[in-house]
């Protein structure tokens, strides 16, 4: 054998053994997931919380999620930024699923913008939540939360537990939003088996039915709020769910907070 | 001679003794035993914190008992129907399933992981990797694979025994919580609580080959079991309070049978006629004949039913 074809035989074997090596890593999907807002604030433990257990399920499925701030060539965008901020995020990605966990303002509910999702609740919802439980508790003061630490139910001491070991902290509204967000994202791509971000912001609006550890189906109206039972706290102890029984249907999430986009009757 | 015709008596109706249907009671702390020739509580055995799965040792000798509370598996002798020893099971134990070799296969629902325990010596035998909060557990009649759901993770693990492989992982439907076996151990079910539908899955591919709505928004379905022709499947409702008969074929819905509230554990007699319900919020097991498909008897039991399963 001349020196040349031993040359062209040993590049020949690592050619095929580099090709080898990167067919395996594409065997997996990768899921490129964005965040933007502050990294000391609780969005970003819960959304982490998220990443973490939907990298648990990707291990088994073939998906590999990664979640930075970086927002450019992303599958979908997680938000905690203030309300003027999230709207100009959702202007400039348009197309890619731009989850809002912090903004609780009515009036961006109403602009529907069609890439723009809420996972935290509007001040109607918990406006309208806390409304139902005066009726039924006349005597009994409350506020109205999307999450709580001491929540028991539907699988949510098994998150509450999960969160409170990896970060030490108990889990708040923003938190479970953050996490929710991640959450429902992967669901979909298992599911979809796409990270295609337009393939992804169709699935979050029509496919959605996902229970975020709340017991019940959530999903997201036309004016991109999640519907989601709500729960009553007073002093930091939990009182009980809306929507109310006796008040409201219980499973009739709609009776909570539900707007119509700006136009529309 | 009256003697040794009353001893022989004796031992005839011993031999013939009804079977008994035996129910963890989640809050009560304790487990009902119930005569199915009275459908009567006959004796109630107080266990530990949180019972909640239960089943039987393949000689029918031993009856096994998650106390999730406890961490911990307690073994009751179902002829004096006394706790006669319990053993640690890792953390949470929620539901388990016996092995023809004798040993169990438990979820720990607070961990990502099954645990494989020897009843009879305690020992753990082995861990397996599945999905966050797995909850139930099923083996084939035939001992040869296992299926774990992980109820977080939304997946069916079917798991290859003894290697203890997952050989697929399964998506279905949001928070998958029961599952069971056909008996020739080729086709597997399973119930998805948030999704309320029920999913037929081929066991040599991996793949799901049918799937069914329950048709109702508060069906939260929760054990599913085959009947003993194969021909229909029992699911528990859950909240819808009753239990579905579908045809195995097709997965349509053939009879809604009404029991008490949050039904959520089956048990079926060896001979097929008699499903046995857990109406956990009404605090009773219901009777249903499966030929007339109606509920013939209901028996009261403690706080909150949960598991159930029949010594014959």
């Amino acid at each position: 054998m001349t020196p040349t074809h031993f040359v062209c035989r040993w590049l020949k074997l690592l050619v095929t053994l580099a090709t080898l090596g990167t067919a395996t890593v594409q065997a997996e999907l990768l899921v490129p997931i964005g965040y933007a807002g502050d990294p000391a604030a609780s969005g970003w433990l819960g959304a982490q919380q998220g990443h973490r257990e939907a990298q648990i399920q990707g291990d088994f499925l073939g998906q590999r999620y990664t979640l930075t701030p970086r927002l450019s060539e992303v599958s979908a965008i997680v938000a905690a930024v203030p309300p003027a901020a999230l709207q100009a995020l959702a202007r400039a990605h348009p197309g890619v699923a731009v989850l809002n966990i912090t903004v609780t303002d009515d009036a961006i509910r109403t602009a529907c913008q069609p890439n723009l999702l809420h996972v935290i609740p509007s001040q109607k919802m918990l406006a309208d939540a806390r409304a139902q439980w005066q009726k039924a508790h006349p005597d009994s003061p409350a506020e109205a939360k999307a999450w709580h630490p001491a929540f028991e139910k539907y699988a949510a001491s098994q998150l509450n537990k999960r969160y409170t070991e990896a970060t030490g902290k108990p889990m708040d509204d923003v938190a479970w939003a953050g996490w929710a967000a991640v959450k429902m994202v992967s669901d979909l791509v298992a599911r979809e088996q796409t990270a295609d971000p337009a393939a992804l912001l169709q699935a979050l609006r029509l496919k959605l039915a996902f229970d975020g550890q709340k017991g019940s189906d959530l999903s997201f109206r036309d004016n991109g709020q999640l519907r989601q039972p709500l729960l009553l706290v007073d002093k930091g102890k939990l009182l009980g769910e809306a929507p109310v029984r006796g008040v409201a249907a219980v499973e009739d999430l709609d009776s909570l907070g539900l707007v119509p986009c700006a136009g529309q009757p | 001679m009256k003697l040794i015709f009353a001893l022989l008596l004796l031992a005839a109706s011993a031999a013939h003794a009804a079977p008994r249907v035996f129910v963890t009671n989640e809050e009560g702390n304790d487990v009902s035993v119930i005569d199915t020739e009275q459908n009567k509580v006959i004796a109630t055995i107080p266990v530990g914190k949180r019972p909640r799965g239960i089943g039987v040792a393949p000689d029918g000798k031993e009856i096994y008992v998650a106390i999730s509370g406890d961490n911990a598996i307690a073994v009751i002798d179902p002829g004096t129907l006394k706790l006669v020893r319990s053993f640690n099971s890792g953390e949470d134990p929620e539901t388990f399933a016996v092995h023809p070799n004798g040993n169990l296969y438990i979820s720990n629902e607070e961990n990502a992981k099954a645990s494989v325990f020897n009843p009879k010596t305690g020992e753990l035998v082995a861990e397996i990797k599945v999905g966050l909060e797995p909850e139930g557990v099923a083996i084939s009649p035939d001992g040869s694979h296992a299926i774990v759901t992980s109820e977080s993770t939304n997946m069916l693990h079917l798991i290859a025994i003894p290697s203890h492989k997952t050989v697929a992982n399964i998506l279905v439907g949001a928070r998958p919580r029961a599952a069971s076996f056909s008996r020739d151990g080729k086709t597997a079910y399973a119930t998805s609580e948030i999704s309320g539908e029920v999913k037929k899955v081929d066991v040599a591919t991996g793949k799901i080959i049918g799937r069914a709505p329950l048709a109702d928004d508060k069906a939260k379905p929760k054990d599913i079991l085959p009947s003993r022709d194969g021909k229909r499947l029992f699911v528990a409702g859950g909240r819808a309070n009753r239990v579905f008969v579908l045809d195995e074929a097709s997965l349509a819905i053939q009879h809604e049978i009404p029991v008490g509230n949050r039904v959520w554990g089956l048990a079926l007699n060896a001979a097929g006629t008699r499903l046995y319900t857990t109406d956990g919020a009404s605090a009773q097991v219901s009777v249903i004949d499966t030929v007339a498909n109606k509920v013939v008897a209901t028996v009261p039991v403690g706080k909150m039913p949960w598991g159930i399963a029949i010594v014959e």
